[in-house]
Formats: structure tokens, sequence, C-alpha cells
């Protein structure tokens, strides 16, 4: 059997919620009215879901831009976040947060994680500087980081918060959703991401007009009309084209979410009794979407092996530290800096956890891992 | 083609149509866009590859690197050059925007320099300009003519300065039969939907000799990984989809017929018009695209909104120059500072030219044109 990691030919063959049409063939026939309007940029299908994203999140605005990184990056130039300045983050991410940080100018500073992926709140604080600006939780994985205690620190310290949310789709804290707790939320609609479009794309949440209109303006060249240039600024805009796409995406995003949750809940139970593999800590108040479902295990490779092997494709996000990557060799961090980010580097494996498996395919994952377990005994 | 009948009015003749050329291809698109969703490679995929070969081939270069869009395509040659704080980097004032923002989203300090009567920066001007922080030069080839490069590429080997062509408006135009993207150091191009060569959303791409550049353009338009887990250097996300590469491999091949088309079209303009606005004269180095066919009048303001009540749209590219926009009110420029940029803002005017319209609807305009000044 083979379990894939992408989900992609699964998904265009499923049907469009309450009707017999296949997606493909629904989004399809939607783009081919689209492409006749010659609407693709900053058209009205994007303003569509610009609208229709907000109000999924909960948020008073949205804006669509090209990508989760220039999401991050756009937030961090509209709130004034540059040169000089540091911004706090986690030390296991995928390398946009760090880079959409560099590219603004201002400084990455590295928080190690804790049991569950996300930033350890308890360490914030020591590496607030008078250069700190800003505090960027990441939702790694899907899972939310501790927003009481990342808000009270921003609170008590005047920081910026803008969270990197570009896996957390759907996903919440006590109730309320990722991306919507600080100044800006970054979302990205990458094609492995729980709402996916067919290229790049990306979007930012914000409850503050004013930050709205500064990303409006920075996104399309600083243009306040069609020939006057308040601030300079930047292309990057979410086609309109992919927002076609989204719309049609979006009616299932909750249905495929909960499915997601339900796989890594059967995954959480079958491995709850493996003694070699360490579960991360859930909880109730968190809605983790499993945008990864990633635990830890000693024998990791080994575990890759034989799962790659045997159909299963397991993967590793990521195995390289962060802040040991060569871009960062001038932020002088040494190994022995983020032992818990080293530690999950090592152990760390995901499991193809996508809403389109079968129950048999799941089961198969979990006989997979147990079968591998087993066969280390003997 | 003749949009909607208005009465007694006549016909309306729309400044473009987006609409009207990707409805002309609409069958092949969909169908190139269905190739990809079998694979579901949409980030730097297959078609990815081929349309980067094939604009190279098309451009007569070694390397072309896809990227988000023209813009993005300049903002990482100058990063892939190493231009950053400190540096100047000279251009021209009356392009679009997106030249100069991506000079400043480097870090460098843009230096203008007036253009010629063809809108292109003045090679004789350049010299002054610059300076031992001078880095680049981005000649712009506006209105989809290429700029005078032989004088510009011996400035810069001179002063050992790069030339970055932005070729957004010039796909397909020639320099001595040479084409635009291979003519300085590195050629960017856009791909946005008003261009000659245009995706159906905003993408760019671009083109050079220098594998070096090559390489580590690619690396910057994605996070600068050089395998799936490791990097070299801070890069950014700027890729063109695959999607886009499905629809642009549709187009290429009619570029040549596209832009011929327009300069038929604009030999209609040149040969009717001469005697009432100043026409744009073709170079003997060139060989124009006319991504705008742009006239020069001192009625220009009444002059448009005289066609726009005859139902034919026309459109300023640009009416404020760069040196004067608010933004750029910190770099010290002032109103004077390039007159010929300046008296060309306040005169210039772009005719409707696209592929789509035939010789007797830019006869049209022209005579509308013509009554206008004859009354």
């Amino acid at each position: 059997m083979r379990v894939p990691f992408s989900y992609l030919h699964r998904q265009f063959k499923a049907r469009v919620s309450g009707e017999k049409e296949q997606l493909l063939d629904a989004i399809l026939t939607d783009i081919k009215e689209f492409v006749q309007t010659g609407d693709f940029t900053l058209g009205k299908k994007g303003e569509e879901f610009e609208r229709e994203f907000a109000s999924f999140v909960g948020a008073r605005n949205a804006i669509g831009v090209n990508s989760g990184t220039d999401a991050l990056f756009l937030s961090m130039k509209a709130l004034g976040i540059g040169a000089g300045d540091e911004v706090i983050t986690c030390a296991e991410t995928f390398i946009a947060t760090a880079a959409a940080i560099a590219a603004a100018g201002a400084r990455p500073v590295f928080v190690d994680v804790n049991d569950e992926f996300t930033v350890d709140a308890a360490l914030i604080e020591r590496a607030i500087t008078t250069r700190t600006k800003a505090i960027m939780p990441v939702w790694f994985t899907g899972n939310a980081p501790d927003m009481d205690a990342i808000m009270a620190i921003a609170v008590r310290h005047g920081l910026v918060l803008v969270e990197d949310s570009c896996t957390a789709i759907n996903a919440s804290f006590r109730g309320r959703h990722a991306g919507t707790f600080g100044a800006a939320g970054a979302f990205s609609f990458h094609p492995l991401k729980n709402l996916n479009v067919w290229s790049d794309g990306g979007m930012i949440v914000t409850d503050d007009d004013l930050l709205t209109d500064k990303l409006r303006m920075l996104r399309n060249y600083g243009l306040k009309s069609r020939d006057e240039v308040e601030i300079f600024g930047y292309n990057s805009r979410l086609d309109t084209l992919q927002a076609v796409v989204a719309l049609r995406l979006l009616a299932d995003v909750k249905a495929y979410t909960d499915r997601r949750i339900a796989i890594a809940k059967t995954y959480d139970q079958a491995f709850a009794n493996i003694d070699q593999i360490e579960v991360p800590p859930r909880h109730g108040y968190i809605r983790h979407v499993f945008h990864l479902y990633m635990i830890r295990t000693e024998n990791r490779d080994a575990l890759l092996r034989y799962c790659q092997e045997r159909g299963v494709e397991a993967k590793i996000h990521y195995p390289l530290p962060l802040p040991y990557q060569n871009c960062c060799k001038d932020l002088g961090y040494k190994h022995g800096d983020f032992p818990q980010t080293e530690r999950d580097c090592r152990t760390i494996i995901t499991l193809p956890a996508h809403p389109y498996l079968t129950n048999e395919e799941v089961d198969y994952t979990i006989e997979t891992v147990s079968s591998f377990y087993r066969s280390e005994r003997e | 083609m003749i949009e909607t009948r208005r009465g007694n009015a006549g016909v309306k003749i729309p400044y473009v149509d987006i609409g009207a050329q990707n409805r002309a291809l609409k069958k092949e698109l969909l169908s190139a866009m269905e190739t990809v969703l079998d694979h579901g490679n949409f980030i730097l995929g297959q078609e990815l590859e081929t349309f980067e070969k094939q604009f190279a081939e098309y451009c007569g270069v070694a390397y072309a690197v896809g990227v988000n869009s023209g813009t993005d395509a300049l903002f990482l040659s100058l990063k892939a050059l190493g231009v950053g704080p400190g540096d100047e980097v000279i251009t021209a004032p009356n392009s679009f925007i997106a030249t100069a923002s991506v000079i400043v989203a480097a870090g460098a300090r843009p230096v203008f320099v007036d253009v010629r009567n063809d809108y292109n920066i003045d090679p004789n001007r350049i010299e002054m300009a610059i300076t031992p922080k001078t880095k680049a030069i981005i000649p712009v080839h506006l209105t989809g003519r290429p700029a005078d490069m032989d004088p510009i590429m011996d400035i810069a080997v001179n002063g050992d300065i790069f030339v970055i062509e932005d070729a957004a408006q010039a796909a397909g135009a020639l320099y001595q039969d040479r084409r635009t993207g291979a003519l300085g150091n590195i050629g960017c191009f856009s791909l946005h939907p008003l261009k000659t060569l245009n995706a159906c959303g905003d993408g760019g791409i671009i083109t050079t000799n220098d594998p070096e550049m090559s390489e580590k353009i690619k690396r910057l338009r994605n996070f600068g990984l050089i395998n799936r887990d490791e990097t070299t250097m801070w890069g950014y996300n700027s890729r063109l989809d695959s999607l886009q590469c499905a629809t642009l491999l549709v187009k290429l091949p009619f570029l040549d017929a596209w832009n011929a088309r327009r300069r038929a079209n604009a030999e209609v303009y040149r040969s009717m018009l001469a005697e009432v606005v100043a026409v744009p004269q073709e170079l003997p180095y060139e060989y124009s695209v006319y991504h705008t066919f742009v006239v020069q009048t001192e009625k220009r303001d009444a002059l448009q909104g005289y066609l726009e009540s005859k139902g034919i749209g026309t459109r300023v590219h640009y009416p404020l120059p760069i040196h004067l926009q608010p933004a750029a009110q910190h770099f010290g420029y002032h109103k004077g500072d390039f007159p010929e940029c300046e008296s060309q803002a306040e005169r210039i005017l772009s005719l409707p030219v696209h592929q789509g319209l035939s010789e007797s609807q830019i006869g049209y305009v022209a005579e509308t044109i013509k009554k206008y000044f004859k009354g």
C-alpha cells in the first residue's frame, strides 16, 4: 500500500459539497468564466475572497498577497519594523518566518520551543532587548502557541504581535481563530496548506483599518490612486485566478479540517501505547489543525526509512535547526543554544494525515509504525 | 471589435481588452492548465523549466529564470549583484514606479537621468550622474522601444558598472537585430496581463548569459535553499507558478505575430497623425513593439476628454514623473530637474494599439483625432 503525503490528486476528484459535480470540474468551470473577463490583477473575485476569508477567521479585514512569506514581510513593513529592530520568533519553523524578518531589514531573535513545537513562552522575556520591536509566534504544525502568555508579554513590554499563522487555517486558541490575536496575522495558501490554491498565495488579516490601507498600498507599489505614489511599495498581489480557486475550497475547509483532526486523534490513541513514541501534549482549548502530524521518537532515522520502504510517505520538518542554517551565520548562534529544537530535529517525524486518507490507509500507517517497534524488539 | 452600439454615437474602442485576447485562446489555455492539474506540481514544476528554456531561446540568451513579477525580476537582480545600502543605481524618471521601487527596496538610492524624445534614458547624460557609489544602471525600454544600449554598455564597461535592462514593456523588441533581454548583463521582463507577452496574473522572468547570476537568482527566489533542507543565504519567495507558465507556453508562439499587429497599427497612426500630433519615429537601430503608442500634443487633456466622449479609451503613461512623486520627496529632486521628462509628462497620450484592434478601428481613432484638431 502507498500512503501519499500529498493529496492534490485526490482533492481534485472530491465532490463539491452537497453536489454531484467533481470539485475540479466546478473550479475549471469557474476559471473558464473568469479567464474571459481578463480581470486578473486585484480583481473582483479577489475582493470577494478577501471578504469571505476575513469573515471565516473573524477578522475585520483581509488583504490578499503573493505568499505567506510576503504576508509576514508586508505586515512588518506596514508596522514600521525594519533596520535596527529585533523580532523574536520561534527557533523551530520553516525558513520563511525568519526570511521575512531578515527581508524587512530586522534581526530575527530565536527562542527555543516547548514540547509542542511552538515557542516556549517562558523563555521569551529573557530574549527581549531595547531593540525588540515585535514578537512573531508561529502556529507551527497547525498548533497554537501559548497565546495567553505571549499576549501578556507583548502588552507588558509594549511589543507588536505579528502571528505567523501560515499553517493554521481554521485553528484556534480558546475559540479565537489563529492570526487574530495581534496587530496582524499571516496565512499561506501554498498547495500543501489546509486551504490550498494552485500556486503561491497568502493573506494578511487585521482589525486595524489604517494598517489595512497601508497594506493595500504596499502590496501595489504604494499607489494611492492610479498615478500617485504615496510610499515606495512592492508588487505582491494574490492572483485573482487563485481567489477563484480559493472561493470554491473555502466552503469545505472546516469539514476537511475536522477529518484531519479525527485522523490525528486515531494516531494519537494508537501511538500512546508505543513506549518509544512521544506524542506531544494536546489541549482541549486548542483546535490544532495538524497541518503536520508530528511525533518524536529516539530511533527516528530508522523509522523514517522503514516507513518509506513500506510506502508510507513520512517526512522530516525540518532536520536542520533554523538558527544553525548558513543564512543565519551572521546572527552568531551556536550548537547548544536551542536544546529543545535540536532534540526535535533529531527525533521528529511527520506522518501523512491529510483528510483524503482512507481509514485503511490510516490503519496501515499505524500498523507500519507499530511493526517497526515490534521488529526492533525482536 | 465593435463592443457596444450607443445610438448614433458609434463604436467603442477600449484602451485595453485583456478578456478578448484570452477568449480567443480559451480552449488552449484551459487545456494547458489541466495538464498542470494532472501532475499537481504547482510550484517550480516542469512547465517553469520548459518556459524558461523557450524564453531564453527566444531572447537569444543562455539562461532565463522565472519569478513572481517584473518588479521582483529587477529586485532579485539587484540583490544578486549585491546592490544595497550606500549604493546608487541610475535609471530614468519617466518609468512606471516599479523601476525605482526596487532600488529603494534593495536599500540603494535611485539616481535619475533625463530622457530623450524617444522616452528612453539619454546615454549622454548618464556619465555625469556616475559617482563612486554607482553600482548599476537600469535603462528602461519604455513604450516597447529599446533604449540606446551600445553607448550605455560602453559607459558601463568603462566604469565597471552592471547594466540591468528593464524590459518589462519590451518582450520581442529588437536593438541592432538583437532581442531586448540579451543586451545588458541581465534582462528583466514583466508578464503582467497588460504586457506584450502576458500571463493570467502576475509573473516575471530574468534573462542572462551569466551562469553565476542565473544560479544565484534561482536560490534567491526560493528562500536561498540549495536543497529541500539547506540554505546558503537569506532569500525570498518569488516563484513563477506552473499554472501561469502553462498559459505563457500557449502564448509565446503568438508573440511575434501580436507584435507585428501592434506595429501595423502603429504604422497606421504614424501615417495618419503626423500632421496633428507628434508621433514616435522609429530609429534605424530599433524594432519597437509598441507596448504603448504615445503621441504628444499641447492639448493632451482636452484631446483625451474628446476621445473619451467618442468612446475611445486612452491613457497617460505617466502623468507624474517618479522624482516628483510624494514617495520620492526625501531624495531631494525638484520640478525642473528633468525638463524633457517633465514636459513629456504634460503632453503625452497613449492611444489604443493592442493586437485585438484592426487597422480600420485604428483608422477610426486616427480620423477622430484629426477631426478634433481640424474641427
